[in-house]
C-alpha cells in the first residue's frame, strides 16, 4: 500500500465524519449509550458476584469434639482435615484456648468465670474453611462420622438459601450480560448501516471508476472504528466517574457492602468496552458495506 | 479491442435480454448503439463493464474474456474503461476537481500526477475554471462534462457511454458529442448507446442497432434508421 493511500484513508475518513458531521454525532452517541448502558449491567454484575462470593467465603465450619476424644485422636484429626482435599485452612482451638476467648469476650465480668469453678466446659474445636462454599453440605456429613466428633456445625439453612441466591443472581447475570451484548452489536451496527446507507452512491461510483473492495472498505472501516473507539471512550469515562461517586456514597452509608475497587476493575472493564466498542464498530461498517459492495 | 462472440443475456425469471451478440470492434473506432427502448442496449454497455453477467456466449475485452476475471480482478477491467451515464453520477458534496481526481485517487496514483491530469482533462472538456465549482452550481451539460473528464482521466482504452445526452438539449447534445469526437480523435475507442437520431445520422459512424435483444444491422456508416 502506498504512502498517498494510506494518506487517503486517514484523510477520507476524517473528512467523511466531518462532511456527515450530524450523522457521525448521532452514531457516536448511540455507541457511546448502549456501550455505557452495557457497562452500567457489567459493573452490576461484577460486583453482586463479588458480593456473592465475599458471602460464601465467610461460611465456616467448625467442628466441635467430645471431651472424652484423647490427645492421640485430637492429633489424628488434625491429619485428617489438613489431608483432606478442599479444606484449605484448619484452625484448632484446644479446651484452654476456648476458655481463654470466652475470659476474653467477658472483659470486665470476670467473676462470671468462678461460677465455673475449676470446670471447662468449652470442648475443643477445629475451625475450617473449604475452597468451594457448595462442599461444606457433603464434607460435613463425612466429619461427623469420624470417631471423637461430637458435632459439626455451619448454619446449615442460611447457606444453602445463600447459595441458590448466588446461584440464580450470577446465572441472571450472565444471562442480561450476554442479551445486552447482543443488543448494542445490533444497535451500532444497524447505525452505522445508516451511514453507509446514505453514502451508497458514492460506493458505487468508486465500484465503476475501479476502486477495489479493499480500497472502498479501509475508509468505512476506520470510520467505523473511530466511531466505536470514541463512543465506547465517552461511556468509558462516564461510567468510571458515575461508579466513584456511587462508591463513595456508599462507602458513607453503607460501609459493609464490599464494592470492588474502582482501579483496577473499572480500568480493565473500561480497556474491555473500548476494545469491544471499536470491534463492534469495525464489524458494523464491514457488514453493512457488504451489500453495497456487489456491483 | 471488443468482441462479443454468441453473447446472451436471460435475466432471471426468462426474459430475454440479449440473445447471439456477434461484434467486433476494432481500437479507435467509434460506434453507436441504436434502438428502441427495451432493445437491450443498456444490457449490451453494462456486460462490458460486467456489471451484469452474460448467460452463455464470451465477451473480450482487449483479449481477455471477462467471464473468466475473478472477483478481485473485475476493478482492474474497468480502469481500462472510461463510463458515462446518462444520469451523470457525481459526487454532489465534492468540487468538480474533486469529482474528476476521485478517479484517479481510486487507483492510487501519486498525487503530483494527480493535479497535473485533472487539470489536462478539466481543460480538454473546457471547463478548466469551474474546478472549484460544485455539480449543483453547474448547468447539466457540464455536468456531464466533468463526469466524462472522469471518465477518460486515467487514459482508458474503451468509453463506454449510456445515453450520455439523454438529459441534455439539443444544442449541448452537439457539444457534448463534439467533445466524443475530440477524444475519439486521440486514439481512444467509444461506444454510445442512444436515442438520438439527429446526432447519430450528422456523426456518419458506425452503428449497430439493437432490436429485441439481437443486432438488426451493423453498418459502417449508418445512420439512425428509426422514425422518432
Amino acid at each position: 500500500m502506498k504512502f498517498s493511500t494510506k494518506w487517503y484513508y486517514i484523510k477520507e475518513t476524517f473528512t467523511s465524519l466531518k462532511r456527515n458531521s450530524l450523522m457521525s454525532i448521532a452514531s457516536i452517541s448511540t455507541v457511546a449509550l448502549s456501550i455505557l448502558v452495557l457497562g452500567m449491567f457489567l459493573t452490576m454484575v461484577l460486583n453482586v458476584n463479588n458480593l456473592a462470593s465475599h458471602l460464601e467465603n465467610q461460611v465456616q465450619v467448625t467442628i466441635y469434639m467430645d471431651d472424652s476424644a484423647s490427645q492421640e485422636q485430637l492429633k489424628q484429626m488434625e491429619k485428617v482435615l489438613r489431608s483432606t482435599e478442599g479444606i484449605v485452612k484448619v484452625t484448632p482451638r484446644t479446651k484452654e484456648e476456648a476458655l481463654g476467648e470466652f475470659k476474653k469476650r467477658l472483659g470486665e465480668q470476670q467473676k462470671l468465670l468462678a461460677a465455673l469453678g475449676e470446670d471447662n466446659p468449652f470442648p475443643a474445636s477445629f475451625e475450617i474453611q473449604v475452597d468451594q462454599p457448595e462442599r461444606i453440605p457433603q464434607l460435613v456429613a463425612q466429619v461427623q462420622q469420624m470417631p471423637g466428633v461430637e458435632t459439626a456445625k455451619f448454619g446449615q439453612e442460611v447457606v444453602e438459601r445463600l447459595f441458590q441466591l448466588t446461584r440464580v443472581l450470577r446465572l441472571g447475570g450472565i444471562l442480561l450480560i450476554v442479551l445486552l451484548a447482543i443488543a448494542t452489536l445490533f444497535i451500532i451496527s444497524n447505525t452505522i448501516r445508516i451511514t453507509v446507507f446514505a453514502r451508497r452512491r458514492e460506493v458505487n461510483i468508486m465500484k465503476y471508476v475501479g476502486a477495489t473492495d479493499w480500497f472502498i472498505r479501509w475508509p468505512f472501516l476506520l470510520e467505523g472504528m473511530l466511531m466505536g473507539f470514541v463512543g465506547a471512550v465517552i461511556a468509558s469515562v462516564i461510567l468510571f466517574q458515575g461508579y466513584n461517586a456511587i462508591q463513595a456514597k456508599i462507602y458513607g452509608t453503607l460501609a459493609f457492602f464490599p464494592m470492588l475497587p474502582s482501579w483496577p476493575t473499572m480500568g480493565y472493564l473500561s480497556a474491555g468496552l473500548i476494545c469491544v466498542g471499536t470491534l463492534i464498530g469495525a464489524l458494523g461498517s464491514s457488514i453493512s458495506l457488504r451489500k453495497f459492495l456487489d456491483v | 479491442m471488443l468482441e462479443m462472440r454468441h453473447a446472451g443475456k436471460v435475466y432471471p425469471g426468462g426474459a430475454v435480454a440479449l440473445e447471439d451478440i456477434n461484434v467486433h470492434i476494432k481500437p479507435g473506432e467509434f460506434v453507436f448503439l441504436v434502438g428502441p427502448s427495451g432493445a437491450g442496449k443498456s444490457t449490451f454497455i453494462r456486460m462490458i463493464s460486467r456489471e451484469i453477467e452474460p448467460t452463455s456466449g464470451q465477451i473480450l475485452v482487449d483479449g481477455v474474456d471477462v467471464m473468466k476475471l475473478k472477483r478481485g480482478d473485475i476493478p482492474y477491467l474497468r480502469r481500462q474503461l472510461g463510463i458515462v451515464f446518462q444520469d451523470f453520477r457525481l459526487l454532489n458534496d465534492r468540487t468538480a476537481y474533486e469529482n474528476v481526481a476521485f478517479a484517479m485517487q481510486v487507483i492510487e496514483a501519486p498525487s503530483y500526477k494527480i493535479r497535473k491530469r485533472v487539470n489536462e482533462v478539466l481543460e480538454l472538456v473546457g471547463l478548466k475554471d469551474r474546478g472549484n465549482n460544485y455539480p449543483g452550481e453547474m448547468s447539466g451539460g457540464e455536468q456531464q462534462r466533468i463526469a466524462i473528464a472522469r471518465a477518460i482521466v486515467n487514459d482508458p482504452l474503451l468509453v463506454i457511454a449510456d445515453e450520455p445526452t439523454g438529459n441534455l438539449d439539443p444544442e449541448t447534445s452537439k457539444e457534448i458529442m463534439e467533445i466524443f469526437t475530440q477524444i475519439n480523435s486521440h486514439g481512444t475507442t467509444i461506444i454510445m448507446a442512444t436515442h438520438d437520431k439527429t446526432m447519430v445520422d450528422y456523426m456518419q459512424k458506425r452503428v449497430i442497432a439493437l432490436e429485441n435483444g439481437r443486432i438488426v444491422r451493423d453498418d459502417r456508416k449508418g445512420v439512425y434508421g428509426y422514425e422518432v
